[in-house]
Protein backbone atom coordinates (compact mmCIF):
# COMPACT_ATOMS: atom_id res chain seq x y z
CA UNK A 1 0.00 0.00 0.00
CA UNK A 2 0.89 3.45 -1.08
CA UNK A 3 2.65 5.38 2.10
CA UNK A 4 0.82 8.13 3.31
CA UNK A 5 1.45 11.90 1.54
CA UNK A 6 2.58 13.24 5.05
CA UNK A 7 2.88 16.85 3.47
CA UNK A 8 -1.00 16.71 1.69
CA UNK A 9 -2.03 15.67 5.07
CA UNK A 10 -0.24 18.44 7.36
CA UNK A 11 -1.11 21.20 4.80
CA UNK A 12 -4.85 20.17 4.59
CA UNK A 13 -4.85 20.10 8.16
CA UNK A 14 -1.91 22.57 9.94
CA UNK A 15 -4.32 25.88 9.95
CA UNK A 16 -7.44 24.16 10.57
CA UNK A 17 -6.11 22.55 13.75
CA UNK A 18 -4.05 25.77 14.57
CA UNK A 19 -7.05 27.84 14.90
CA UNK A 20 -8.93 25.55 16.66
CA UNK A 21 -6.49 25.72 19.29
CA UNK A 22 -5.96 29.04 19.54
CA UNK A 23 -9.32 29.98 19.54
CA UNK A 24 -9.34 27.69 22.76
CA UNK A 25 -6.38 28.99 24.45
CA UNK A 26 -6.63 32.54 22.74
CA UNK A 27 -2.68 32.91 22.69
CA UNK A 28 0.25 32.34 20.08
CA UNK A 29 2.42 29.83 22.23
CA UNK A 30 -0.16 27.77 23.65
CA UNK A 31 -1.56 27.20 20.19
CA UNK A 32 1.71 26.30 18.82
CA UNK A 33 2.88 24.04 21.76
CA UNK A 34 -0.80 22.14 21.62
CA UNK A 35 -0.75 21.83 17.36
CA UNK A 36 2.35 20.20 17.89
CA UNK A 37 1.44 17.83 19.70
CA UNK A 38 -1.63 17.11 17.95
CA UNK A 39 0.30 16.34 14.97
CA UNK A 40 3.42 14.43 16.74
CA UNK A 41 1.20 12.38 18.29
CA UNK A 42 -1.14 11.28 15.54
CA UNK A 43 0.85 10.96 12.88
CA UNK A 44 2.47 8.07 13.85
CA UNK A 45 -0.58 6.15 14.02
CA UNK A 46 -2.39 7.49 11.16
CA UNK A 47 -3.35 4.48 8.65
CA UNK A 48 -1.74 4.54 4.93
CA UNK A 49 -4.79 5.20 3.08
CA UNK A 50 -7.49 6.62 5.24
CA UNK A 51 -9.82 9.12 3.79
CA UNK A 52 -9.28 12.90 4.30
CA UNK A 53 -12.21 12.66 6.73
CA UNK A 54 -10.66 9.97 8.80
CA UNK A 55 -7.31 12.07 9.18
CA UNK A 56 -9.66 15.05 10.23
CA UNK A 57 -11.22 13.23 12.88
CA UNK A 58 -8.16 11.40 14.32
CA UNK A 59 -6.50 14.37 14.44
CA UNK A 60 -9.41 15.95 16.44
CA UNK A 61 -9.55 13.69 18.67
CA UNK A 62 -6.02 13.75 19.51
CA UNK A 63 -6.72 17.40 20.29
CA UNK A 64 -9.53 16.90 22.41
CA UNK A 65 -7.10 14.68 24.55
CA UNK A 66 -4.61 17.16 24.28
CA UNK A 67 -6.21 20.50 25.02
CA UNK A 68 -8.21 18.45 28.32
CA UNK A 69 -4.36 17.44 29.21
CA UNK A 70 -3.19 21.10 29.16
CA UNK A 71 -6.03 22.41 31.17
CA UNK A 72 -5.45 20.02 33.82
CA UNK A 73 -1.59 20.60 33.65
CA UNK A 74 -2.23 24.89 33.92
CA UNK A 75 -5.77 25.31 35.48
CA UNK A 76 -5.58 22.11 37.83
CA UNK A 77 -9.17 21.45 37.02
CA UNK A 78 -11.07 18.78 35.07
CA UNK A 79 -12.26 21.25 32.39
CA UNK A 80 -14.88 20.21 29.82
CA UNK A 81 -16.71 23.78 29.04
CA UNK A 82 -13.13 24.88 27.10
CA UNK A 83 -13.62 22.23 24.53
CA UNK A 84 -17.10 21.13 23.54
CA UNK A 85 -16.29 22.87 20.25
CA UNK A 86 -13.75 20.09 19.75
CA UNK A 87 -16.91 17.69 19.47
CA UNK A 88 -18.32 19.87 17.41
CA UNK A 89 -15.73 20.16 14.92
CA UNK A 90 -15.31 16.80 14.25
CA UNK A 91 -18.99 16.40 12.83
CA UNK A 92 -18.04 18.72 10.38
CA UNK A 93 -16.41 17.93 7.46
CA UNK A 94 -12.54 19.28 6.78
CA UNK A 95 -13.15 21.59 4.30
CA UNK A 96 -15.95 23.75 6.54
CA UNK A 97 -13.38 24.29 9.25
CA UNK A 98 -13.38 28.16 8.83
CA UNK A 99 -17.33 27.71 9.97
CA UNK A 100 -16.54 27.75 13.75
CA UNK A 101 -14.33 31.03 13.58
CA UNK A 102 -17.58 32.78 12.18
CA UNK A 103 -19.91 31.83 14.03
CA UNK A 104 -17.51 33.07 16.91
CA UNK A 105 -17.02 36.47 15.60
CA UNK A 106 -21.16 36.37 15.49
CA UNK A 107 -21.55 35.41 18.70
CA UNK A 108 -18.69 37.50 20.14
CA UNK A 109 -20.81 40.46 19.11
CA UNK A 110 -24.01 39.48 19.96
CA UNK A 111 -22.89 38.94 23.65
CA UNK A 112 -21.28 42.51 23.40
CA UNK A 113 -24.46 44.10 21.84
CA UNK A 114 -26.83 42.72 25.03
CA UNK A 115 -24.33 43.78 27.66
CA UNK A 116 -24.60 47.21 29.77
CA UNK A 117 -23.10 49.92 27.98
CA UNK A 118 -20.34 50.29 30.61
CA UNK A 119 -19.75 46.42 30.53
CA UNK A 120 -19.13 46.67 26.62
CA UNK A 121 -17.40 49.53 26.36
CA UNK A 122 -14.37 47.70 28.61
CA UNK A 123 -14.25 44.84 27.10
CA UNK A 124 -14.34 46.49 23.46
CA UNK A 125 -11.76 48.66 24.62
CA UNK A 126 -9.45 46.02 26.01
CA UNK A 127 -10.10 43.25 23.71
CA UNK A 128 -11.01 45.03 20.51
CA UNK A 129 -9.02 48.20 20.35
CA UNK A 130 -5.96 46.65 22.70
CA UNK A 131 -5.96 49.10 25.11
CA UNK A 132 -4.08 48.45 28.21
CA UNK A 133 -6.07 48.51 31.65
CA UNK A 134 -4.82 52.01 32.32
CA UNK A 135 -5.49 53.40 29.12
CA UNK A 136 -9.03 52.31 29.27
CA UNK A 137 -9.56 53.42 32.70
CA UNK A 138 -9.05 56.87 31.20
CA UNK A 139 -11.00 56.90 28.46
CA UNK A 140 -13.82 55.73 31.02
CA UNK A 141 -12.85 58.34 33.00
CA UNK A 142 -12.61 55.44 36.36
CA UNK A 143 -9.94 54.69 38.45
CA UNK A 144 -7.83 51.58 37.14
CA UNK A 145 -8.84 49.51 40.04
CA UNK A 146 -12.37 50.00 39.23
CA UNK A 147 -11.49 49.12 35.27
CA UNK A 148 -9.96 45.86 36.41
CA UNK A 149 -13.19 45.16 39.04
CA UNK A 150 -15.42 46.46 36.30
CA UNK A 151 -13.50 43.97 32.94
CA UNK A 152 -14.07 40.81 35.52
CA UNK A 153 -17.76 41.59 36.15
CA UNK A 154 -17.87 42.13 31.91
CA UNK A 155 -16.59 38.97 31.88
CA UNK A 156 -18.69 37.05 34.05
CA UNK A 157 -21.76 38.57 32.50
CA UNK A 158 -20.53 37.88 29.21
CA UNK A 159 -20.02 34.16 30.20
CA UNK A 160 -23.75 33.96 31.64
CA UNK A 161 -25.13 35.88 28.80
CA UNK A 162 -23.08 33.48 26.24
CA UNK A 163 -24.36 30.38 28.55
CA UNK A 164 -27.76 31.67 28.06
CA UNK A 165 -27.71 32.02 24.57
CA UNK A 166 -26.82 27.92 24.57
CA UNK A 167 -23.45 28.71 23.16
CA UNK B 1 -12.66 38.46 45.58
CA UNK B 2 -9.93 40.50 45.35
CA UNK B 3 -7.40 37.98 44.45
CA UNK B 4 -9.71 36.38 41.93
CA UNK B 5 -10.16 39.58 40.24
CA UNK B 6 -6.35 39.82 39.93
CA UNK B 7 -5.79 36.09 38.33
CA UNK B 8 -8.85 36.58 35.81
CA UNK B 9 -6.53 40.48 34.92
CA UNK B 10 -3.42 38.32 35.04
CA UNK B 11 -4.87 36.05 32.60
CA UNK B 12 -6.70 38.64 30.56
CA UNK B 13 -3.33 40.88 30.46
CA UNK B 14 -1.79 37.40 28.86
CA UNK B 15 -4.26 37.20 26.31
CA UNK B 16 -3.95 40.25 24.79
CA UNK B 17 -0.32 40.58 24.93
CA UNK B 18 -0.54 37.01 23.09
CA UNK B 19 1.45 35.42 25.47
CA UNK B 20 1.18 32.16 27.80
CA UNK B 21 -0.98 32.92 30.67
CA UNK B 22 0.05 31.88 34.15
CA UNK B 23 -0.20 28.47 35.29
CA UNK B 24 -2.02 28.86 38.77
CA UNK B 25 -5.37 27.10 40.14
CA UNK B 26 -8.19 28.89 39.30
CA UNK B 27 -11.66 29.12 41.32
CA UNK B 28 -14.36 26.93 39.45
CA UNK B 29 -16.56 30.03 39.56
CA UNK B 30 -14.41 31.66 37.47
CA UNK B 31 -13.92 29.51 34.82
CA UNK B 32 -16.43 30.77 32.63
CA UNK B 33 -15.07 34.05 33.00
CA UNK B 34 -11.78 32.92 31.43
CA UNK B 35 -13.47 31.49 28.70
CA UNK B 36 -15.36 34.57 27.14
CA UNK B 37 -12.25 36.46 27.71
CA UNK B 38 -10.42 32.89 25.11
CA UNK B 39 -13.13 33.38 22.94
CA UNK B 40 -13.04 37.47 22.86
CA UNK B 41 -9.17 37.25 22.27
CA UNK B 42 -9.49 34.61 19.41
CA UNK B 43 -12.01 36.95 17.72
CA UNK B 44 -9.63 39.84 17.36
CA UNK B 45 -8.77 41.23 14.87
CA UNK B 46 -5.91 39.01 12.76
CA UNK B 47 -5.81 36.46 15.65
CA UNK B 48 -5.66 33.18 15.14
CA UNK B 49 -3.40 32.41 11.89
CA UNK B 50 -0.50 30.37 12.56
CA UNK B 51 2.81 32.03 11.95
CA UNK B 52 4.82 30.64 8.68
CA UNK B 53 7.73 30.47 10.39
CA UNK B 54 6.35 27.90 13.27
CA UNK B 55 3.97 25.82 10.31
CA UNK B 56 7.64 25.25 8.09
CA UNK B 57 9.20 24.44 12.15
CA UNK B 58 6.39 21.64 12.66
CA UNK B 59 7.03 20.40 9.49
CA UNK B 60 11.04 20.39 9.85
CA UNK B 61 9.60 18.37 13.15
CA UNK B 62 7.59 16.00 11.59
CA UNK B 63 10.12 14.80 9.06
CA UNK B 64 12.10 13.89 11.46
CA UNK B 65 9.19 11.52 13.11
CA UNK B 66 8.39 9.98 9.61
CA UNK B 67 12.11 9.17 9.01
CA UNK B 68 12.54 12.23 6.29
CA UNK B 69 8.96 10.78 4.46
CA UNK B 70 7.85 14.20 4.36
CA UNK B 71 8.92 16.55 1.49
CA UNK B 72 9.22 19.87 1.46
CA UNK B 73 8.82 21.50 -1.94
CA UNK B 74 7.79 25.12 -0.89
CA UNK B 75 8.21 28.06 1.41
CA UNK B 76 5.50 28.66 3.74
CA UNK B 77 4.09 32.29 3.28
CA UNK B 78 1.35 33.96 4.68
CA UNK B 79 -0.69 34.05 1.32
CA UNK B 80 -0.44 30.29 1.17
CA UNK B 81 -1.82 29.80 4.63
CA UNK B 82 -4.38 31.78 3.68
CA UNK B 83 -5.18 29.87 0.30
CA UNK B 84 -4.68 26.73 2.17
CA UNK B 85 -7.80 27.14 4.47
CA UNK B 86 -7.53 30.04 6.44
CA UNK B 87 -8.93 32.75 3.87
CA UNK B 88 -12.56 33.20 5.60
CA UNK B 89 -11.50 32.58 9.30
CA UNK B 90 -9.10 35.54 8.95
CA UNK B 91 -11.64 37.45 7.23
CA UNK B 92 -14.50 37.15 9.39
CA UNK B 93 -11.91 37.59 12.90
CA UNK B 94 -10.82 40.58 10.73
CA UNK B 95 -13.85 41.65 9.52
CA UNK B 96 -12.32 42.35 6.57
CA UNK B 97 -10.84 40.22 4.46
CA UNK B 98 -7.17 39.77 4.15
CA UNK B 99 -4.28 40.15 1.60
CA UNK B 100 -6.34 39.85 -1.83
CA UNK B 101 -5.41 40.74 -4.59
CA UNK B 102 -7.53 43.91 -5.95
CA UNK B 103 -9.62 42.93 -9.01
CA UNK B 104 -11.09 45.37 -11.69
CA UNK B 105 -14.55 43.53 -12.26
CA UNK B 106 -16.13 46.33 -14.52
CA UNK B 107 -14.49 44.91 -17.59
CA UNK B 108 -14.84 41.20 -16.66
CA UNK B 109 -17.38 40.46 -13.83
CA UNK B 110 -16.83 36.83 -13.96
CA UNK B 111 -13.10 36.98 -12.82
CA UNK B 112 -11.60 36.20 -9.90
CA UNK B 113 -15.17 35.65 -7.62
CA UNK B 114 -14.05 35.94 -4.10
CA UNK B 115 -13.23 32.93 -2.32
CA UNK B 116 -15.15 33.91 1.09
CA UNK B 117 -18.61 33.12 2.24
CA UNK B 118 -20.59 36.06 3.19
CA UNK B 119 -19.50 39.81 3.40
CA UNK B 120 -20.69 42.47 0.70
CA UNK B 121 -19.01 44.74 -1.20
CA UNK B 122 -19.76 48.92 -0.35
CA UNK B 123 -19.45 51.38 -2.26
CA UNK B 124 -16.87 54.32 -0.39
CA UNK B 125 -16.17 57.13 -3.41
CA UNK B 126 -16.38 57.78 -6.28
CA UNK B 127 -13.43 56.34 -9.17
CA UNK B 128 -13.25 59.99 -10.35
CA UNK B 129 -13.54 62.04 -7.12
CA UNK B 130 -10.25 60.68 -5.72
CA UNK B 131 -7.08 61.98 -7.75
CA UNK B 132 -3.77 60.41 -7.94
CA UNK B 133 -1.55 59.96 -4.60
CA UNK B 134 -4.43 60.87 -2.72
CA UNK B 135 -5.93 58.87 0.28
CA UNK B 136 -9.82 59.33 1.79
CA UNK B 137 -10.96 57.78 4.67
CA UNK B 138 -14.25 55.64 4.69
CA UNK B 139 -16.29 54.09 6.94
CA UNK B 140 -18.71 51.14 6.91
CA UNK B 141 -19.98 50.88 10.17
CA UNK B 142 -17.44 47.86 10.32
CA UNK B 143 -14.27 48.79 9.21
CA UNK B 144 -12.42 51.37 9.52
CA UNK B 145 -9.97 52.37 6.87
CA UNK B 146 -8.35 54.63 3.92
CA UNK B 147 -8.55 54.03 0.18
CA UNK B 148 -5.40 55.41 -1.44
CA UNK B 149 -5.45 55.90 -5.32
CA UNK B 150 -2.03 54.66 -6.66
CA UNK B 151 -1.91 56.34 -9.89
CA UNK B 152 -0.46 54.47 -12.82
CA UNK B 153 -4.03 52.54 -14.05
CA UNK B 154 -3.50 50.30 -11.19
CA UNK B 155 -6.68 49.80 -8.94
CA UNK B 156 -6.84 51.70 -5.32
CA UNK B 157 -5.90 49.99 -2.32
CA UNK B 158 -7.79 50.26 0.77
CA UNK B 159 -6.12 49.34 4.37
CA UNK B 160 -8.15 49.16 7.53
CA UNK B 161 -9.59 47.74 10.35
CA UNK B 162 -12.42 46.89 13.33
CA UNK B 163 -12.84 49.01 15.85
CA UNK B 164 -15.50 50.03 18.42
CA UNK B 165 -18.07 52.87 17.68
CA UNK B 166 -16.87 56.05 18.77
CA UNK B 167 -13.03 55.02 18.54
CA UNK B 168 -12.64 55.91 14.79
CA UNK B 169 -9.05 56.22 13.91
CA UNK B 170 -8.65 59.19 11.78
CA UNK B 171 -7.25 59.62 8.53
CA UNK B 172 -4.20 62.38 7.90
CA UNK B 173 -3.99 62.11 4.26
CA UNK B 174 -1.82 65.16 3.68
CA UNK B 175 0.50 63.29 6.41
CA UNK B 176 0.50 60.10 4.21
CA UNK B 177 -1.29 58.47 7.68
CA UNK B 178 -3.60 56.78 9.67
CA UNK B 179 -3.71 57.66 13.53
CA UNK B 180 -5.15 55.41 16.09
CA UNK B 181 -5.34 57.33 19.29
CA UNK B 182 -6.75 54.58 21.23
CA UNK B 183 -2.86 52.84 20.22
CA UNK B 184 -1.32 55.83 19.99
CA UNK B 185 -0.07 54.52 16.63
CA UNK B 186 0.04 55.61 12.97
CA UNK B 187 -0.15 53.35 10.15
CA UNK B 188 0.93 54.22 6.68
CA UNK B 189 -1.44 53.90 4.08
CA UNK B 190 0.20 50.38 2.88
CA UNK B 191 -0.89 49.36 6.42
CA UNK B 192 2.57 49.22 7.82
CA UNK B 193 3.41 50.37 11.38
CA UNK B 194 4.97 53.72 11.64
CA UNK B 195 5.16 54.43 15.28
CA UNK B 196 3.22 52.99 18.49
CA UNK B 197 3.24 53.61 22.19
CA UNK B 198 2.22 50.08 23.12
CA UNK B 199 4.68 47.64 25.30
CA UNK B 200 4.09 44.98 22.59
CA UNK B 201 4.48 44.99 18.47
CA UNK B 202 1.66 46.06 16.30
CA UNK B 203 0.53 44.25 13.36
CA UNK B 204 0.72 45.96 10.10
CA UNK B 205 -3.20 47.11 9.14
CA UNK B 206 -4.85 44.27 6.90
CA UNK B 207 -5.53 44.75 3.09
CA UNK B 208 -8.90 45.18 2.09
CA UNK B 209 -10.31 43.63 -0.73
CA UNK B 210 -10.91 46.54 -3.46
CA UNK B 211 -12.55 46.41 -7.11
CA UNK B 212 -14.03 49.42 -9.29
CA UNK B 213 -17.42 49.20 -10.41
CA UNK B 214 -19.80 51.17 -12.05
CA UNK B 215 -17.64 53.92 -11.59
CA UNK B 216 -17.62 53.61 -8.09
CA UNK B 217 -14.39 52.13 -5.72
CA UNK B 218 -15.83 49.60 -3.17
CA UNK B 219 -14.27 47.57 -0.51
CA UNK B 220 -15.38 43.80 0.62
CA UNK B 221 -16.17 43.26 4.23
CA UNK B 222 -17.74 39.81 5.98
Amino acid sequence: MAPPDWEALYRDNIVSIYKLMYSKVGNQPDAEDLTSQVFLGALPHLRPGSSTGEVHRYLLATARTVLADHWRRTLGLQVTTLDDEVAAAAEQPAEAGEEPASQRVRRVRRVLAALPANYRTILELRFLSGCSLRDAAARMGISVGNAKVLQYRALRRAAELGREAGT
Amino acid sequence: MSRRIRRVGRYVDALLRDRRPPRAAVDPDDLEALAAAIELSSARPQAGMPDPRFVERLEGRLREHTDGDFPVHRRVTRRGLLQAGGLAAAAAAAGVVVDRAAVDHGSNPAADELAVNGGEWHPVVAADALPVGRAMRFSTGKVEGVVVNRGGGRVPRAVGGVHPPGLHPAAQPAAGRLDCPCHSAAFGFTGEVLHHQQPQPLRPLPRIPIRVRDGHVEVHVV
